[in-house]
């Protein structure tokens, strides 16, 4: 999408993001359901297969066409995906259609055309606009990569990776068995784990992009995994909640408790805090407000802390129960640590809003 | 100017924030800002012929319905009328007691003639009232109240001693919590009666709060009250309260967020410039990292305060939503009050009257929050009700 192009999303009615919402849990619920979340995450067979339901829902050309879904629709999708702790790899198909639709190379339109019917997979660097230094970035010569980039999610199952490049400031794509590309898994937080990208005069396709649109590529990014965390957190929350209304202790449910009752109104406060900012910064995209990145990193500082709180704090009402790897809980936990940490974080996001409250600093 | 990228709450709102701003721009002179200046600081806000030209002008009730001389406008209208008022420094506590909750509690409970008495003296800016609720041993266990009201032909006599009353020393009359059966459930057996505070046997003892002005005590020693001043049944005195707060809860956030935007902005100019001991204070990445998430926490008030105006523009009354923005904005004040002390050091301490105060509001703010967390029901109190009416866990 060019950075001129309108994010108006035409149509859409709240009440049909709730049927999306539906459509999306109910899927998830069937071809990813709980149990199996936790096995189901290293295999790659099974997340193929997962990727081509959605495609065939339609969800791997979220961004394609912002008259049919705008960022608040991804950031829906997101929250499902959240919710279910499900890898699907949507974050690289919502930045390939974001960067690629309508442009008119022949291998880029039949990456895309694979791409939504669920035969590619693609995987996002957003390199030079990662908005973490440590991710790294590739140098461009004519149709060659070389260079470094870290904490790259989807390493493993997909067939094709976008990526971000800064000078000349572009996008190039590289099918994941290309000649001097080296992928190295880096087991941590996140699950499944990042993986770091060595490209050696790796042969790509290249095509140039504003700054401004690659950008704003970015912030989609960073917003969908914003979602994704909320998801992931809210999820996480219902479990402690609903366990605080059965659980007894001391001859009392412990939802009767203050202490577990303040917990919880916090828990609350936050995830709707965190709903809301989202929402605003979405909105703010879809209707094309000049000013949508701040809203965007308000939504961004505040979720960062808001939702790893929610986490930390759920697992605390849950206590012991919620401690076991097979246990829903523990994946959500991964999940918003990861998600919330990545592209600057916290850090980040306040940075901008300090250059846009007090102007940048000397 | 305003540090945060202004709300777009819809074009009928935008158009009223205009309509609201020019007359204020007219009415609210900078002659009349330094006059209200230079009163003490307990009795800035309050000034009743300010209310009164409001009044004229038809800015008092501007949300009230069109059937009894308001405006009918929608919440999100109200929010922004409230935003603009605040935002100019317009002094509207006298009259806003009697606009927001007395007047509230006439429409769904007043009496025909209770409504062709009162409301048009409260809408002319005439009529000022403060709330008697709280006692010394009932505060966030309102229901526990003991001033009694004891009929007597066409009057109710009250005896008891009511605590904390915002304004109580500045207003007319009190909007008084009673009980009038002493044997019911404590729910069961309250009323409220509108009771004239010159009468015989009141006695009005304001003291200074921790935030720079008065709240009051009141005795009522065999405190007549004509019985037509009693509104709604008796003993269905618990409805007529929660019923006027629900609405108002609203309003009140739409105020503190206001003030909270403004001492923001105040603060985020300041540093703009500032330069103490050779280096500009913007520069300095610690300041910088907390104004952001400052920046972050107020646009995040903002929002709780659009979804609670949405929530009544559908005619749906919100509790636990209310609860959870009234916690949330209280909470973000003591910590916009606590950053500024971080940030300004020493001249963070000085106040609005100190000439050399660099923002000079923000150690006020920081004094004012603790009423935000205690006034209203403590935010404990709201905690309980987003934990059992939000998410409905057992009590």
């Amino acid at each position: 999408m060019s950075s001129s192009k309108s994010h108006q999303t035409e149509g859409v009615s709240d009440a049909e993001r709730g049927l999306l919402r539906d459509s999306v849990r109910e899927l998830l619920l069937k071809r990813w359901p709980p149990g199996h979340a936790v096995e189901r995450s290293g295999n790659a067979e099974a997340i193929a297969a997962l990727w081509r339901d959605l495609a065939g829902q339609g969800l791997a050309s979220l961004g394609a066409d912002p008259a049919e879904a705008g960022l608040r629709e991804i950031l829906l999708v997101f929250e499902e995906l959240g919710r279910a702790s499900c890898p699907a790899p949507l974050l690289g198909a919502v930045g390939a259609n974001l960067a690629l639709a309508g442009q008119h190379s022949n291998a880029m339109r039949a990456m895309l055309e694979d791409l939504h019917q669920g035969k590619a997979m693609v995987a996002l660097a957003l390199g030079a606009f990662d908005g973490d230094g440590a991710a790294g970035q590739v140098e461009t010569r004519g149709e060659m990569l070389s260079g470094k980039i870290s904490f790259v999610e989807g390493a493993q199952t997909i067939t094709h990776f976008v990526i971000l490049t800064g000078r000349p400031a572009g996008v190039a794509v590289v099918a994941s068995d290309a000649p001097g590309l080296k992928i190295q898994i880096t087991p941590g937080l996140a699950v499944p784990p990042f993986s770091e990208l060595t490209f050696d005069d790796t042969p790509a396709t290249r095509l140039d992009l504003s700054p401004k649109a690659l950008a704003d590529i970015a912030l989609v990014t960073r917003l969908a995994c914003a979602g994704r965390a909320l998801g992931a957190a809210e999820r996480a929350f219902e479990l402690a909640v609903d366990n605080a209304k059965i659980r007894k202790q001391f001859g009392q449910l412990i939802g009767q408790f203050q202490a577990v009752q303040h917990k919880l109104a916090n828990c609350l406060i936050s995830l709707d805090g965190a709903r809301l900012a989202l929402e605003a910064a979405a909105e703010a995209r879809d209707n094309d407000n000049p000013d949508w990145h701040v809203f965007a990193a308000s939504a961004l500082a505040f979720a960062g802390p808001a939702l790893r709180a929610v986490s930390i704090e759920t697992h605390r009402a849950l206590g012991a129960i919620g401690y076991a790897e097979e246990h829903e809980a523990p994946r959500h936990f991964r999940r918003v640590h990861a998600d919330l940490a990545r592209f600057g974080g916290v850090r980040g996001a306040r940075a901008v809003l300090a250059d846009f409250t007090l102007g940048p600093a000397a | 100017m305003t540090a945060l990228p202004a709300l777009n709450m819809g074009p009928a709102a935008n158009a009223f924030r205009k309509e609201v701003r020019d007359w204020l721009t007219k009415h609210w002179t900078p002659e009349k800002q330094a006059a209200h200046l230079r009163k003490p600081f307990k009795d800035r806000g309050y000034d009743n012929e300010f209310s009164k030209l409001m009044g004229r002008d038809g800015w008092i009730g501007v949300g009230w319905p069109k059937e009894f001389g308001g405006q009918g406008r929608s919440a999100s209208e109200q929010i922004a009328f409230v935003t603009e008022v605040a935002n100019s420094g317009a002094p509207a506590h006298a009259h806003n007691t009697s606009e927001s909750i007395v007047a509230q509690a006439l429409f769904l409970h007043g009496t025909k003639e209770q409504q062709d008495q009162w409301l048009p003296a409260i809408r002319n800016g005439e009529c000022f009232f403060a709330l008697g609720y709280s006692e010394p041993e009932a505060g966030s266990d309102l229901a526990a109240l003991r001033t009694r009201a004891v009929r007597d032909g066409d009057h109710w006599v009250v005896n008891g001693q009511k605590l904390w009353s915002t304004g109580g020393d500045k207003a007319d009359y009190m909007w008084l919590a009673v009980r009038t059966d002493p044997e019911a459930k404590k729910h069961a057996g309250i009323s409220v009666l509108m009771v004239d505070l010159h009468s015989p046997g009141v006695t009005i003892r304001p003291s200074m709060a921790l935030y720079g002005k008065t709240f009051s005590a009141q005795f009522y020693d065999n405190v007549r009250v004509p019985a037509k001043n009693m509104v709604g049944a008796v003993n269905n005195g618990w409805k007529v309260i929660t019923d006027a707060l629900a609405a108002e809860r609203v309003m009140i956030g739409a105020t503190r967020m206001a003030g909270l935007e403004r001492a923001f902005d105040h603060l985020t100019e300041y540093l703009k410039t500032a330069v103490v001991g050779g280096k500009a204070l913007k520069n300095d990445p610690v300041i910088r990292d907390r104004i952001g998430a400052l920046a972050a926490d107020l646009e995040v008030a903002r929002q709780f305060q659009i979804r609670n105006a949405r929530l009544v523009e559908q005619s749906k009354v919100p509790i636990h939503e209310a609860a959870m923005g009234k916690v949330f904005t209280s909470e973000l004040q003591e910590r916009l009050g606590q950053a500024a002390l971080d940030i300004l050091g020493s001249g963070g301490l000085l106040s609005e009257d100190s000439a050399s105060a660099p923002v000079g509001e923000m150690e006020q703010l920081l004094r004012h929050s603790i009423m935000g967390m205690i006034g209203g029901g403590t935010n404990e109190i709201q905690r309980n009700v987003i934990a059992q009416r939000g998410l409905e866990l057992p009590r």
